[in-house]
């Protein structure tokens, strides 16, 4: 299969991109995604307007406590960042089972992000991470929490003459651990299911991934463990509202090893 | 197999080649100006075609083809008939004309300028369907279109007397080949010579050249087909497609080279797919569990019409039911039923990981009933004399099951044991494979500077023909490697042969190799006449020097004994294959490295059959499978270790003793993985896939 035809740009700067977002216009980042959209005719713009060259926004920072990540960083230069590594194991763990290499050479951040399967690691992870969304339009700015940004299967609040151009995630509470599992058919593939886990503390931020239409943020697991319960218990309601039965036993299970993984 | 270069295991000298890029497949044939085809397919399963409307002005369009066109000038594709039994003429039309009988079926071709435009046009065909009822499973269809049945002995009477009667039912879900490369072809056709070309990827060059003849009503001495580098097949690409018909046919009548280079969704929807068939099968035993008698009624699910081979994996696998046991008494029924999906084929197997699967899983059922230990069941009742004529009419001719047998056992270390997290179980599973028959050809000419050149009529597209028939000719001819080189593939260049499939091509394609290095060097010694003289001076003394061969021989028979360990998690459902064991016997062995590497890709696809894959078609018979989104398959992660051994008993059959190597590893993995997960599962049966989700639940069906 081939794409339907698109006309296609290349704006070499956010402000030059901007204003040609809008109605039946997509954004190549990586590409990993939309391409095969493109290619099975699932995905049919009129306009494609490729961020590659705006070489502003691929950065990864650290800012007064807080990671920035713009949104066109590779996969691969979040895997890799000592930074990241660092102070963010979560994302370095996740990232890293995000498809294969290659793709991850490809595939942004933001795109991932944008993307909004939800199946994907990083959404599950920046969940987990209490992320923010920045969104930038030729007019506004505007930024969302998970709660806000993710509303359904590659579906987000981002409106069409919007582009997501940073995650920004915060300092992360001192001496906190971290896990993330996941559950796949075969290395690489997409996963069934996972878990992404930071726990310090008082502290708890807990997400599930191919538990529901979103990527699931698990208040109800996150309080308790705040109280001091254990990863069993609170991986049982972490997974609770899962409907079918087996995803929800292997939705807890996940669950209960990335606990696991990240308790101190 | 003594030799300098055969019995040794030597590396495919073809990878440097093919690692390097330096290979030209289908699709890098780019001829100028050439009509790139996209097909409109049917998106419904079954549906009337009240009519087709071509828009007109189509950018970049040459034409548009639709079955009206055709008519007169193809006809539908041939059909093999099977021995013994019946199959009903409903080939496959090159395109539907009133009615599609599977979601992915040709209608309409379009011919324009490039791929896109192409597919932008077909987009813009306009067909009118009514749709119809789907048949989705071969027990709700009332079309045989395959039918074969054989009794031998007093089956009633035995049954009746036996003192254990063990049934068991089984299903194997339809598989999608995925060969690497999908498929595609070429056609120009010069109108002054009358000659049309076709580069098509395919197996080998024969059964298209074949199949175009018939199709297109021509004389095979005006078609050249040429097979270019082929990236995988798996059966796939034997039988001629469809949709090369149609390249062929648009050729003709457009003036035009035409090129169809299919992309994945097509190869999924539209390329025959592999099993889809159901077995009941009941086994009579005596007090030493004894088998005396078999009864097996197999459902084969064919799809909408008969491609030409599609009738052979049924056949074969009702031909081998009674396996490696000595069974006198049988009755053996297969019923192949029209469905409204894409037709089935020979798949890597081709009917024998079928019948290993229903009759080994069987016998541990028995086992299980008997209270008898699965190996000492099955070394009770082994074959172990040969020749041997089975109750089903085939002759095996060589073999030692009961050596294969011991051998995985002794390297299988077999467990069974349970805890919280994890159950773990042992599974064997034994097979017998057809493989050879029919003809192969070869031609041995030495060239003027010394060196050989020979022309097989058996072509690779994976199997390393160029480095184990180099091996071959070279130690009769007792000259070195790269003295031999080879030539496939091309049918004006190869004789006219049969081709590479069913594991035949060391046995059968070897074979001919052999006798025609042998003549050759007849000639050369009459020319030296006694005189002591280098191949060149052979050469400069009488240019031109060849000789030919056609070997044939009756089926040989291969075979062998895998075992599995395997866990499944009791959290997850998650099986994970620990180790498994592949002791063949395909007689003598050319290149063990390459013979082990068949193995081990056996196994891959054999434990991918078992873990991940199945051809999903829903409620309506679309198809669920069409990317590698919901179609999975193993990667290396997923390989458990694979301890190959091999035991060899030559085949009287041919000057080798060679039999097959190509399929054991496909045919004898999921009988072995499924009695494995049973052992594990304390005799819960499930068929294949056995994903996370069916193994948690009979877990915790096994454990109340």
């Amino acid at each position: 299969v081939k794409p339907a035809r698109f006309d296609y740009c290349a704006p070499a700067s956010l402000d030059e991109a901007l204003p040609l977002l809008g109605l039946e216009t997509a954004v190549l980042a990586g590409g990993q995604s939309l391409v095969p959209l493109l290619n099975l005719r699932l995905a049919r713009p009129e306009l494609v307007v490729d961020v590659n060259g705006i070489a502003e926004l691929d950065y990864i920072r650290a800012d007064e406590g807080a990671l920035r990540i713009g949104a066109l960083t590779r996969q691969v230069a979040l895997e890799r960042s000592e930074l990241v590594l660092r102070r963010w194991p979560l994302l370095h763990k996740a990232v890293r089972l995000v498809g294969h290499p290659q793709i991850r050479t490809r595939g942004t951040v933001g795109g991932s992000v944008a993307h909004a399967d939800p199946a994907a690691e990083l959404p599950a992870a920046l969940i987990a991470l209490g992320a923010r969304f920045h969104l930038r339009s030729s007019g506004d700015a505007r930024a969302l929490a998970a709660s806000e940004f993710f509303l359904g299967p590659l579906y987000t609040a981002r409106e069409e003459d919007e582009l997501l151009v940073e995650v920004e995630v915060p300092e992360q509470p001192e001496g906190a651990g971290s896990g993330f599992v996941e559950h796949a058919r075969t290395h690489g593939d997409f996963a069934t299911a996972g878990a992404a886990a930071v726990i310090a503390a008082g502290h708890a931020g807990i997400a599930l991934l191919g538990a529901g239409p979103v990527p699931v943020r698990a208040e109800a697991a996150e309080r308790a463990l705040a109280d001091g319960a254990a990863a069993t218990e609170a991986a049982a309601l972490a997974a609770q509202d899962v409907e079918d039965e087996h995803r929800r036993a292997l939705c807890t299970e996940l669950a209960r090893r990335a606990i696991q993984e990240a308790m101190p | 197999l003594t030799g300098r270069l055969a019995g040794r295991p030597l590396r495919r000298r073809e990878d440097e080649r093919i690692l390097r890029g330096r290979t030209r497949y289908l699709d890098d044939i780019d001829p100028p100006g050439a009509a790139h085809v996209a097909f409109v397919r049917s998106p419904f399963a079954h549906a009337r075609i009240n009519g087709i409307e071509v828009p007109d002005g189509l950018e970049g369009v040459f034409a548009v083809i639709t079955a009206a066109d055709l008519e007169g000038r193809v006809s539908d594709l041939p059909v093999q008939g099977i021995d013994g039994g019946e199959v009903s003429a409903e080939g496959h039309p090159v395109l539907a004309g009133e009615e599609v009988r599977y979601a992915g079926q040709p209608v309409a071709a379009v011919l324009a300028e490039s791929r896109p435009a192409a597919e932008d046009a077909a987009e813009r065909v306009d067909v009118d369907y009514d749709p119809l009822e789907p048949v989705l499973d071969a027990r709700g269809s009332d079309v045989d279109m395959a039918h074969w049945h054989k009794v031998s002995g007093d089956v009633d009477g035995v049954f009746e007397s036996a003192e254990h009667v063990v049934r068991a039912r089984h299903a194997l879900p339809r598989l999608a080949p995925v060969p690497m490369e999908p498929r595609g072809a070429i056609a120009s056709y010069d109108e002054p010579d009358d000659m049309l070309t076709v580069w098509v990827s395919a197996q080998d060059s024969h059964r298209q050249l074949a199949g175009l003849a018939q199709v297109l009503g021509r004389t095979e001495d005006s078609i050249h087909v040429i097979v270019p580098d082929v990236g995988g097949a798996f059966g796939s690409k034997g039988a001629p497609a469809p949709e090369t018909m149609l390249v062929a046919a648009a050729a003709m009548t457009s003036g035009r080279t035409v090129k169809w280079a299919e992309d994945r969704e097509e190869n999924f929807v539209a390329s025959y797919q592999g099993r889809g068939v159901e077995a009941e099968v009941e086994l009579a035993l005596d007090g030493d569990a004894t088998m005396l008698a078999l009864r097996a009624r197999i459902w084969a699910d064919l799809g909408g019409y008969l491609m030409p081979t599609t009738a052979i994996p049924g056949h074969t696998t009702a031909m081998l039911m009674c396996g490696v046991y000595d069974i006198r008494v049988a009755d053996v029924e297969l019923v192949g039923r029209r469905t409204n999906k894409v037709p089935t084929g020979p798949y890597r197997g081709a009917g024998r990981p079928e019948a290993a699967y229903f009759l080994e899983c069987t016998v541990d059922v028995a086992a299980r009933e008997l209270r008898i230990d699965p190996l000492e069941i099955r070394r009770r009742n082994l074959i172990r004399e040969f020749p041997y004529e089975t109750a089903l009419g085939w002759t095996y001719d060589s073999g030692d099951y009961a050596r294969c047998l011991d051998t995985a056992e002794e390297l299988v270390n077999r467990e069974r044991h349970s805890d919280e997290v994890r159950v773990v179980g042992t599974g064997f599973g034994m097979y017998v494979e057809r493989a050879g028959g029919m003809f192969e050809t070869a031609d041995a000419e030495l060239l003027p500077n010394g060196k050989l050149l020979v022309r097989s009529g058996s072509s690779p597209h994976g199997q390393g023909h160029d480095t184990t028939f180099a091996q071959l000719a070279a130690d009769r001819l007792g000259v070195e490697l790269e003295d031999v080189e080879l030539r496939f593939g091309d049918s004006k260049e190869v004789p006219r042969g049969v081709g590479t499939f069913a594991s035949r091509s060391v046995a059968m394609g070897g074979s001919a190799v052999v006798q025609a290095v042998d003549a050759l060097k007849e000639k050369c010694a009459a020319i030296a006449a006694g005189r002591t003289m280098s191949l060149r001076e052979v050469a400069e003394a009488e240019p031109g020097i060849r000789a030919s061969a056609r070997f044939s021989s009756d089926l040989v028979f291969s075979s062998g004994a895998y075992g599995a360990v395997i866990e499944i998690e009791r959290a997850t459902g998650r099986l994970r294959g620990l180790r498994l064991v592949a002791v063949d016997d395909a007689g003598t062995i050319v290149n063990p490295l390459l013979a082990e590497g068949q193995v081990i890709g056996g196994s891959a696809q054999g434990l991918g059959q078992c873990l991940v894959e199945e051809a999903v078609y829903d409620e309506e018979g679309n198809p669920t499978f069409a990317s590698f989104v919901g179609y999975s398959l193993l990667t290396a992660a997923e390989m458990p270790p694979v301890l190959a051994a091999f035991v060899e008993s030559p085949s009287p059959l041919n000057p080798l003793g060679a039999k097959g190597i190509g399929e054991g590893g496909a045919i004898g993995t999921p009988a072995a993985v499924a009695n494995a997960v049973s052992d594990a599962l304390g005799g819960v049966r499930i068929d294949p896939p056995f994903t996370d989700a069916k193994l948690w639940r009979a877990l915790r069906e096994a454990d109340t």
